[in-house]
């Protein structure tokens, strides 16, 4: 019996690896036979997701994607001991909100830079000639935040909207490579993220869960369709943001 | 800083007028009072006392003094 999510023999790289989706998108992708290359700042977290994981082989890189610079060499260090890439998952991202008047141009640069900037710079890193296998597939969390207004995310909304954008001129610009890139726009999904938010603002959470009449996405949800975008079963689909929204964008 | 000074800080943040406020203010009766202002708050907590205020807590705030209070 064929499996179309049969990852055997392939190499991802994931960011954002400790926690959340990016940590389930790895969990499940050892289950699919692939190897995984886990990057994010917190140590302990990619030693415990590496703890956790079925089969042998993974690897994982502590380094904090806000420093844009150290991308290329991490790279560089990533490809030479690890070979080349048959996939990439940016999940790193931060989750900001403040109203209008107080985000300042250091805080607009922070988020744009390390959701949006790191993205870019790991894409024009890792599609260098010898960094990667044909067919690469290139998947990056976006949000429905980048298509639906809300008051207080602008800054974390228009990273995830430049993001999307980005990837549709990435997508034409890398297919005579056959290198795919699409993203995932989650809607609200149980991580630790959405824990902090419900701490930090009751019930404004329940009103946009009311829109999202499928209920709260848990992380498994979102990182089955990372796992079919990376596969040779989405090799149709470039350059597309792909709601995973229990219906919210819908509503 | 001041008592006084952590009441401009707010004043300033919710874009009142000087002296608008006292420690003695509700805050259901400061205008827009609603889940902006109480962003606001947290992250003006945040920011310049590099405190971490949750939903419950801002629950529990009746007046600017127990927002200064929590200040520190």
């Amino acid at each position: 019996m064929v499996n179309p999510l049969d990852f055997t023999g392939k190499q991802i790289l994931i960011t954002g690896a400790a926690i959340g989706i990016g940590k389930e998108t790895a969990v499940l992708l050892d289950k699919l036979g692939a190897k995984v290359i886990l990057i994010d700042k917190n140590e302990n977290g990619l030693k415990e997701i590496t703890s956790c994981l079925e089969s042998n082989g993974h690897h994982w890189f502590r380094h904090d994607l806000s420093d844009v610079d150290g991308i290329l060499p991490k790279i560089k260090e990533i490809i030479s001991i690890c070979g080349a890439l048959d996939g990439f998952v940016h999940c790193v991202g931060i989750r900001c909100r403040r109203p209008l008047s107080m985000i300042t141009p250091v805080v607009l640069n922070e988020v744009i830079s390390l959701n949006f900037g790191s993205f870019v710079e790991l894409i024009r890193c890792i599609t260098k000639k010898d960094h990667f296998n044909k067919g690469l597939s290139i998947v990056g969390i976006s949000s429905v935040s980048s298509q639906i207004g809300s008051a207080g995310v602008t800054a974390y909304a228009a990273s995830k909207a430049a993001m999307d954008g980005a990837v549709r001129c990435m997508a034409k610009e890398l297919a005579p490579k056959s290198i795919r890139l699409n993203t995932v726009a989650p809607g609200q999904i149980n991580t630790p993220a959405y824990a902090d938010l419900l701490k930090i603002n009751e019930g404004t959470e329940d009103a946009t869960l009311s829109r999202q009449y499928l209920g709260l996405g848990e992380p498994i949800d979102v990182a089955s369709v990372i796992a079919f975008l990376l596969s040779d079963s989405s090799r149709f689909i470039t350059g597309s943001s792909i709601p995973v929204d229990g219906g919210f964008l819908s509503s | 800083m001041t008592n006084e000074e952590k009441i401009r800080l707010i004043e300033d943040a919710f874009e009142l007028k000087e002296n608008s406020l006292n420690q003695e203010t509700p805050l259901d009766d400061i205008p827009g009072y609603g889940s902006m202002a109480k962003l606001t708050l947290i992250v003006l907590c945040d920011d310049e006392f590099g405190k971490k205020l949750t939903g419950e807590q801002i629950k529990a705030f009746k007046t600017i003094k127990d927002v200064i209070d929590f200040m520190g």
